[in-house]
Order: C-alpha cells, then sequence, then structure tokens
C-alpha cells in the first residue's frame, strides 16, 4: 500500500471538515453552527479546525466554493455540447439539487451572513448569470428567445428558484424541492423567453 | 469531492485554464484581469473596480453595494490581506 503523504493526508482532513461543515449547516443552520460543532461531529479537535479554517465565514466560504466547482464543472459540459439554455438550467438545478440543504439555508440566511460570505454566493451567482445569458443570446440568435438584459434574466431566473427552496417545506412532499418542482420551473421560465 | 484548480491570489477567480493566467502562464499566481500586459498585478482599485463592474453587470446591485461586496471579497485575498 501506499504510504499517504502530509500533504494528501491535509487535503483529506480539509474536504472531511467541509463535508462535516455542509452537512451541519443544512441540518442546523449555519449561523446557529460554530466551529467547535464542525470539529466535535468529525471527532477532531478544535485547533485542527482552525488550522484549516480560522472562523466559521472559512468554513461557508469553502463549502460555496465547492459548490461552485461542481456548478462549474456541470456548466462546462452543457457549454461545450451546446446543449442550450434549457440544458444551462437544468445543469444548475443538478447542483442545487445535490447540495438542496446546505443551498436552502445559504439563500434564506444570506442577508444576515458577513458580506465575504455573502460576497461568495454573488461570485456564484455572477458565473450563473453569465452561463445564462450566453445561452440565451445563442437562443435569441437562432430566433428561439427574445432579448432579455442580463441582470433581470439571472434574477428573474434565481429569484423563481429561490422562492421555492426558501419554502421548500411548502412546496414539496419529499426531501427535495427541486427534484419536485424543478422540471416545472424549467419549463416555465423557457416560456418566458420566448419571442 | 469535486478536483480543485487553483484561484488567482488576487480575486479569487478560479484559473482552469492555461489562459486564464496572467501571460497564460500557469505558473503565475494571478488571473488576466488582475494583471497587465506585463503580467504584474494591477493596482488596488483597479481591481477592485473590475470586481464592481462584475457584480453590478451580472446581477443588477447597485454600485454602493458592489463596492461594499467586492471590498469585503478582496480583503481576504493574498495579494490585499493586511491592506488598510
Amino acid at each position: 500500500m501506499q504510504a499517504v503523504t502530509r500533504q494528501e493526508q491535509k487535503v483529506v482532513t480539509r474536504d472531511r471538515l467541509v463535508n462535516a461543515a455542509m452537512a451541519l449547516f443544512a441540518r442546523k443552520g449555519i449561523m446557529n453552527t460554530t466551529t467547535a460543532d464542525v470539529a466535535k461531529s468529525v471527532r477532531m479537535s478544535h485547533g485542527v479546525v482552525f488550522l484549516h479554517f480560522p472562523t466559521r465565514d472559512d468554513l461557508v466560504v469553502a463549502v460555496i466554493d465547492e459548490f461552485g466547482r461542481r456548478l462549474s464543472a456541470e456548466f462546462r459540459q452543457a457549454f461545450e455540447r451546446d446543449l442550450g439554455l434549457r440544458a444551462v438550467l437544468h445543469a444548475h438545478l443538478r447542483v442545487l439539487a445535490e447540495l438542496e440543504p446546505f443551498y436552502a439555508r445559504l439563500v434564506t440566511e444570506a442577508p444576515m451572513l458577513p458580506p465575504k460570505v455573502r460576497s461568495t454566493l454573488m461570485l456564484l451567482h455572477a458565473a450563473v448569470s453569465y452561463e445564462l445569458f450566453v445561452a440565451l443570446e445563442r437562443e435569441r440568435k437562432a430566433g428561439r428567445a427574445r432579448k432579455i438584459e442580463r441582470p433581470l434574466l439571472f434574477n428573474t431566473w434565481i429569484g423563481l428558484v429561490h422562492h421555492y427552496l426558501v419554502n421548500r417545506d411548502l412546496f414539496a412532499t419529499g426531501n427535495s424541492v427541486i427534484a419536485e418542482q424543478g422540471d416545472a420551473l424549467v419549463n416555465h421560465f423557457m416560456t418566458l423567453v420566448k419571442p | 469531492m469535486a478536483e480543485k484548480c487553483p484561484a488567482c491570489g488576487s480575486c479569487g477567480m478560479p484559473m482552469e485554464k492555461p489562459e486564464d493566467y496572467a501571460l497564460g502562464d500557469v505558473t503565475r499566481p494571478y488571473c488576466r484581469y488582475c494583471t497587465d500586459a506585463r503580467g504584474e498585478l494591477l493596482p488596488f482599485e483597479q481591481v477592485l473596480e473590475t470586481n464592481v463592474g462584475f457584480y453590478v453587470e451580472s446581477q443588477g446591485v447597485t454600485r454602493a453595494a458592489a463596492i461594499s461586496m467586492a471590498r469585503a471579497m478582496l480583503a481576504d485575498m493574498p495579494a490585499w490581506r493586511g491592506r488598510h
């Protein structure tokens, strides 16, 4: 068996902490979770958590970054295969569904979170906004969509999705509002952008 | 976990392809947006302005909100940490 290097061990520990934080944020809420809670849940010392993430905000940013990486991979696939706006919307929802309990907490608590965390979320939104706009423009050039300004295109989509996520207990009978309502949201949005 | 890629030490943008890096050189710590034609890091105010524009253009937030958010983001980046 190959020996695990110090660097590899560091990466494994960091990933464990990010996963544990994501689960705790989803269950207890972001503002109700401390770095000590995260340390306890993975049976590590608080010092180890501090070494990787000096503050809870650093942990939240790391979880959002993980979300961003998954999103970027999904978008790249949809973009490279030129699958159109519908595929981009589904790619976005696929990643949201994977991390739904965490993401729903994040958007619910966002206005109360520190600027550093909100700013990280806004960066993620900027990437989604870009992908939506590029996809819409392609549709528009093919005569399948009308012109919509970029901020309103993004805000209309994210407003719709976030409303369902924040009130997921009202819109879903099971654990995932995206799984239950996602197709309807995409269909509705595609109707809105028609010429 | 998904595969990680390096992020710009100035603005945090993920650098996935060589063209994302300053001068297309993957050994450089900063992205092409935060550097000049010689690959040198741009002044803070210029990097801030790029990020502000990014937020306003993508989400329609006010300029004041974008400045506040962009400052909070940059304050923690290696290139600008400890800057007052």
